[in-house]
């Protein structure tokens, strides 16, 4: 099944636009801490959270290698297995970088994923505002839903 | 700062386990992912050595519930303790949103403790993240050795807890204090939350 998620909705049509041009199963916009801001694509191609959480991670590890090295940073990480690749790299925004993991099969490449990640991480920038809308979010008197729900979650 | 999905009325948070080497932190999340509905908990992942040993970081992702109207979910991450290890631990504590600094309550592990409490704070410091804004909460794990090994919750707080933050005794293997210490944790990240939320 495809999903399409988006914290906020300048991500949307740039991320849906690469997949559909890339011929990815699935494309995941993250912070460098791992939390996903934006996904598109097959659900199944991959445990969302838990490819966000290690993708992060390796990008963050890379980075710090390449420190070591003297090199400011890789700009790109490619693996391929036999029936999926990931692609995984660091784009600029106004607020800061943001990381993408594209996950591809046997249908498209990496090369093919690297020609329209270029316009992707262009798109976004462009389209990315500078400050993030603020709303109200958590009422002062959260307390007792947050002890209904870790009551339920532990079984008390 | 939380992950704030307004479309979808979500909210992410980061949760970090600090502490020395084998203070117990992959036990927390191993008692957590026992006891939680499998519904409302996501895939735990480790990297670990051979021996076990967190070599990067533990990941367990849970889903509270609805709170405020939210959907609120909290990622759970440990950190690998020795010391040996401090370029990973900098990187996964970034972008946290609360910590639980896990001691371990046994007397000879008091000079571990306390320089991971201060490794703690300059990491966070390299973040630009001062110790006393983010929520800390410190639990006191191993409370069921034998009392001669070990420090009592009130000496383990004149020992490390400065700040008078909350801090909890525990044995993370049977659980007791593991629920109390995500509890006051959640509590602080979502008040802090509350209180950065325009009115």
């Amino acid at each position: 099944m495809t999903v399409t998620r988006a914290i906020e909705p300048w991500i949307q049509d740039p991320l849906v636009q690469f997949v559909q041009e890339a011929g990815a199963r699935l494309t995941l916009i993250m912070t460098p801490a791992g939390q996903v801001m934006a996904q598109h694509g097959f659900t199944r191609a991959v445990d969302v959270m838990a490819a966000a959480a290690l993708g992060a991670a390796i990008v963050s590890s890379t980075r710090e290698i390449a420190k070591t090295m003297g090199e400011e940073a890789f700009t790109a990480l490619n693996h391929q297995g036999e029936e999926h690749g990931i692609f995984l790299s660091e784009m600029e925004s106004p607020r800061g970088p943001l990381l993408a993991l594209v996950v591809y099969g046997s249908e498209s490449s990496v090369g093919l994923v690297q020609l329209f990640f270029e316009d992707l991480a262009r798109e976004l920038n462009e389209a990315c505002p500078e400050k993030e809308s603020t709303k109200p979010v958590i009422a002062a008197d959260f307390e007792r839903d947050l002890n209904d729900s870790l009551a339920s979650l532990f079984g008390r | 700062m939380p992950l704030v999905n307004f479309t979808s009325r979500e909210i992410t948070c980061k949760i970090v386990y600090y502490g020395p080497g084998r203070s117990g932190k992959t036990t927390n999340l191993q008692y957590i992912y026992g006891c939680v509905p499998e519904k409302r908990r996501g895939k735990m992942v480790s990297l670990a050595t051979r021996t076990d040993r967190t070599l990067f970081f533990d990941f367990l992702p849970l889903e509270l519930g609805s709170i405020s109207g939210f959907t609120t979910r909290f990622q759970l991450y440990t950190v690998p303790g020795q010391v040996y290890y401090d370029a990973t631990r900098k990187l996964v504590l970034q972008g946290a949103d609360g910590v639980v600094f896990v001691a371990d309550s046994q007397a000879r592990q008091l000079d571990e403790n306390i320089a991971s409490l201060q490794n703690l704070q300059v990491n966070l410091l390299e973040q630009g993240i001062d110790v006393r804004t983010v929520p800390l909460i410190l639990q006191y794990n191993k409370q069921d050795l034998p009392a001669d090994l070990i420090l009592t919750p009130n000496e383990m707080d004149a020992s490390l807890n400065f700040r008078d933050d909350p801090s909890f005794p525990a044995d993370a293997l049977t659980g007791v204090g593991v629920f109390e210490t995500l509890k006051s944790v959640s509590e602080r990240v979502l008040k802090k939350l509350s209180e950065e939320s325009p009115s």
